[in-house]
């Protein structure tokens, strides 16, 4: 250890998460592109420095995805969808302060977790990701989708709507197995499919403007002050629950190729609701809804290494361009490099350790900025989102049409609104949607269209009966919410 | 009379990655830009990335819009035909000017150290007697893992649409399909291979080159008796219409490139092979390479019309029932509730305040909806600062800011910020 160039170590460490906040926060702008872009620069670094550099960039966009998310009810990333529902609705209460430090704070906890983890037992661990066969993913995916049954509370059905038509929109795109051209309508532009990322920029940013420019009587109400404020000690002990929530499933899904963040912040979200005291304040400003994903997602910041240097599987795409990195540094990651390149192996656990020290305080320094700028005046505050949305959109799209899906998804997601049906179910759809078909296909193809397959399959039996106990939990609750209600009439 | 010098820098080159950074489109790109830098064979180079359906997004968009371009170049490859072809893309490789195939990666058939499969004659022995039974994993449909598999089975006499392929999104998904056993056999690119091969996980049955690898112990295809040399190519092509000059100079400054230390340097550290083939030779050999695909992926059945929505199986129906039955009880309790009172979900504490639309909650959405058509309007035509400064104005307005001058001039300013970020900070390009 003694060899390690520290102080590049920790100065990259920095550097990484600065620039990963900033790729995270800006929406459309994913984790894996910020690093990407990161990419060139690293080719002249020292290679242990290159790859603390990109791997604390992966740790910074997953913090930096939960501003936007907080603030302005746009998730800068896939994985901060989760954060958005009970991060803005505290925002809204005048508490955007204190939902940031929660996040950032959950975020710590969730990376330290992670990095030990990562240290402690990458080896053991590393055959977890090859117990997965295509059912099991499949029953992973349902385990996700079961999540729609407890977060749509009043209408399950409106709830159950919503995730179909997320799925729908999944299928959009080219096929997983046979890669012919599905509901494409001969517009090229549909062939790679809806990316999430433009639905939930849709049904929840420009939504929001929509019915913010609907609103009457809001340029009455006192301006809003938020001040930065960590967690009170009554509120840690709160948040230990789901933060410890957060890292074990964060810890498991990073390390499973194709999971990733937003899987684990969604489940993490609906499992910290069910352990909770207080689950009649999820969604309405719950600060254990914000711990438990976003120490997730952070987490699998992490512990997406673990596949990834234990055998050379990236689990991600954020994962695969840090593969990208080692290679080009001549570094080959699999079962050779923990013996052959140790000191590179251990020079990244100690930049991942500075890289969530500086996630803090980077993350500190950013807050007041960013409450500056949402305290500005309404008019400019929204125009400038929209501007800085659409912009974000073309930006990573380079086309129009992407602009305009977006658009639409808005218009989509107001009419959602109207109608009171709920749009986490649709957004949870979209993205969970390729995994569960790709998965459940290829698992039917392998088993010749046997569908036993999904119980033979230890991991799969599990995950699906755990899913199955989950719904059937969520509807004896609704049963009796019903009862309690229509007694109380 | 032109500079009779080859070393000519080329001033502000662009280079088109056709997918999103990170790919090995983009990388090659980035190493392109970074080399030809070094070298100083060209300066003020930068890369573009326009990512989608496998390069042919990135391929129209360049004969569209580069015609007659000199100073723009784009990366391409193998991966490229077969895309052309399951997309069935209106543009092909026929439509751009070739300049040079860079560089290959040659794949591999692999199988876990426990399979029955010792060598690739077990291997075909059983493939040959019971098709359906070998399950083939790989990148993606269409891909060139998929390639090979139909390739070799055509070489042993199966018909490839009896070839069983799993497709599997991203290297990482395939890669752990295959080191856990899950499918009979793996193709995959060397690189993500050799790490197993090596460590003793997994056992190469053979590698798809023409002559076996240096320090590399893997017998080719075509020495056991498989008539098949493939190879995973990437390569460089110009706009349509160029002058022969400004050809000249790209094919000038690639060579140029390919002869210096900077890229040989590349190669090593990215285990890239110098697969460099230049002007006609690279054309006749895409010519080649394109029929080779076109009739391998129409034996595979992909891209073809007639296949169906039959082939995806029983999951849209599930989705289809799915959607009839939820949409028809959405609708019953609608009727039973009544919209507004149906019941709050998930929502922020401020859920309810949509309110029902009166003629005051339409005029402002009118007001942005008008700013979003002009901005989409003007974005491609008078330029990003303009389109989004647009969008800002119309956007305060629509929230009922009063001052039209102070605005325009915050829109400008905005606007202008925004485009610095995005173009110049993180170099993402705007119209």
């Amino acid at each position: 250890m003694a060899d390690l160039p520290l102080a590049s170590i920790v100065a990259a460490a920095f550097g990484g998460v600065a620039w990963g906040i900033f790729g995270g926060a800006l929406p459309g702008i994913s984790p894996s592109i910020t690093m990407a872009l990161l990419l060139p620069l690293t080719f002249g670094l020292e290679a242990t420095t290159a790859i603390v550099m990109l791997a604390s960039t992966y740790v910074g966009a997953e913090y930096g995805g939960s501003i936007p998310g907080i603030l302005i009810r746009t998730p800068g990333t896939n994985a901060a969808a989760a954060t958005v529902v009970d991060g803005y609705a505290l925002k809204e209460q005048g508490k955007a302060g204190e939902a940031l430090g929660i996040s950032l704070y959950s975020g710590f906890v969730g990376g330290l977790f992670g990095l030990t983890v990562l240290y402690l037992l990458t080896e053991p661990l590393s055959t977890v990701a090859l117990a997965f066969t295509p059912a099991a993913y499949f029953a992973l995916g349902m385990l996700g989708l079961s999540v729609i049954a407890s977060l749509s509370r009043e209408s399950l059905v409106r709830g159950l709507l919503a995730g179909v038509i997320g799925l729908m929109i999944s299928t959009i795109g080219t096929d997983p197995v046979t890669g012919l051209n599905r509901f494409t309508f001969d517009s090229p532009e549909l062939l790679s499919g809806i990316p999430p990322i433009l639905v939930m920029v849709g049904v929840y940013a420009i939504a929001e403007l929509m019915a913010q420019a609907g609103e009457t009587g809001w340029q009455h109400a006192p301006r809003e002050r938020a001040r930065i404020r960590f967690p009170r000690p009554a509120v840690w002990k709160r948040i230990a629950r789901p933060q410890a929530i957060g890292s074990v499933i964060g810890t498991f899904e990073g390390m499973m190729p194709g999971g990733g963040g937003a899987i684990s912040s969604f489940i993490a979200y609906d499992q910290a609701r069910r352990f909770s005291r207080h689950k009649e304040e999820f969604g309405k400003g719950s600060v254990e809804g914000i711990a438990a994903p976003e120490a997730a997602n952070n987490t699998v910041a992490c512990t997406a290494l673990v596949p990834l240097l234990s055998l050379g599987i990236p689990s991600s795409n954020s994962a695969a361009v840090l593969l990208g990195g080692f290679l080009m540094h001549g570094l080959v990651p699999g079962p050779m490099l923990l013996v052959e390149n140790g000191e590179v192996v251990n020079g990244l656990y100690l930049g991942l350790l500075a890289a969530n020290i500086a996630m803090v305080v980077v993350g500190y320094l950013v807050m007041t900025p960013c409450l500056w700028l949402v305290g500005q005046p309404r008019p400019y505050l929204t125009a400038f989102i929209f501007a800085l949305v659409v912009s974000g959109v073309y930006a990573v799209e380079t086309s129009l049409f992407h602009v305009g899906v977006a658009l639409v998804f808005g218009a989509v997601g107001y009419a959602m609104r109207y109608f009171k049906v709920p749009v986490l179910p649709m957004v949870l759809g979209v993205v969970l949607g390729f995994m569960v078909e790709s998965n459940y296909r290829r698992a039917l193809v392998l088993s010749d269209g046997d569908h036993m397959t999904f119980i033979q399959d230890r991991v799969s039996a599990g995950l699906l009966l755990v899913a199955v106990l989950f719904v059937i939990g969520s509807l004896l609750r609704h049963v009796r919410d019903r009862r309690t209600r229509h007694a109380g009439r | 009379m032109p500079p009779a010098s080859a070393q000519e820098r080329l001033e502000g080159l662009r280079i088109i990655a056709p997918a999103a950074p990170g790919g090995g489109w983009d990388q090659t790109a980035r190493v392109m830009q970074q080399v030809l830098q070094e070298a100083g064979l060209a300066s003020g180079v930068s890369v573009e990335n326009i990512p989608g359906a496998a390069g042919t997004i990135g391929l129209a968009r360049f004969i569209g819009a580069e015609r007659g371009n000199g100073d723009a170049v784009m990366v391409s490859g193998l991966i490229m035909l077969g895309a052309i072809v399951t997309n069935r893309s209106p543009v092909t490789l026929d439509d751009v000017v070739p300049i040079a195939r860079l560089t290959g990666e040659y794949e591999v058939l692999a199988v876990p150290a426990g399979s029955p499969f010792r060598t690739l004659a077990d291997f075909l022995e059983a493939f040959k007697a019971r098709p359906e039974s070998i399950s083939w994993g790989g990148g993606s449909a269409g891909g060139s893992d998929q390639i090979l598999a139909g390739l070799i089975a055509q070489a042993v006499r199966v018909a490839p649409s009896r070839v069983n392929y799993i497709a599997f999104s991203g290297g990482g998904e395939s890669l752990s399909a295959i080191l856990g056993g899950q499918v009979s056999v793996g193709v995959n690119g060397l690189a993500e291979l050799a790490p197993h091969i090596s460590g003793g996980t997994l056992r190469a049955l053979a590698i798809s080159s023409g002559g076996r690898l240096a320090g590399l112990d893997i017998p080719t295809l075509r020495e056991q008796g498989v008539d098949v040399e493939f190879e995973n190519w990437r390569s460089v092509v110009a706009p349509p219409g160029i002058s022969d000059e400004d050809r000249r100079r790209l094919a000038e400054t690639i060579d140029a490139m390919v002869h210096s230390e900077p890229w040989r340097r590349a190669l090593e550290q990215y285990r890239w092979i110098d697969r460099y083939l230049a002007g006609d030779d690279y054309a006749r050999f895409a010519d080649a390479e394109e029929a080779r695909v076109q009739a391998i992926l129409r034996e595979l059945g992909t891209g073809r019309g007639e296949r169906s929505f039959a082939d995806a199986g029983p999951y849209p129906l599930f989705v289809l029932a799915g959607l009839v039955v939820f949409g028809i009880a959405s609708v019953l309790s609608f009727r039973r509730h009544g919209g507004p009172d149906g019941g709050v979900l998930i929502a922020p504490a401020r859920w309810g305040a949509v309110a029902r639309p009166t003629g005051r909650v339409w005029q402002p959405i009118a007001v942005l909806a008008v700013g979003i058509l002009i901005h989409l309007t003007l974005a491609e035509r008078a330029g990003f600062i303009v389109a989004a400064a647009a969008l800002f104005w119309f956007t305060a307005r629509a929230f009922d800011a009063r001052h039209p001058l102070r605005d325009a001039v915050f829109a400008v300013a905005v606007s202008a910020g925004a485009w610095l970020l995005f173009a110049r900070v993180l170099q993402l390009p705007l119209p």
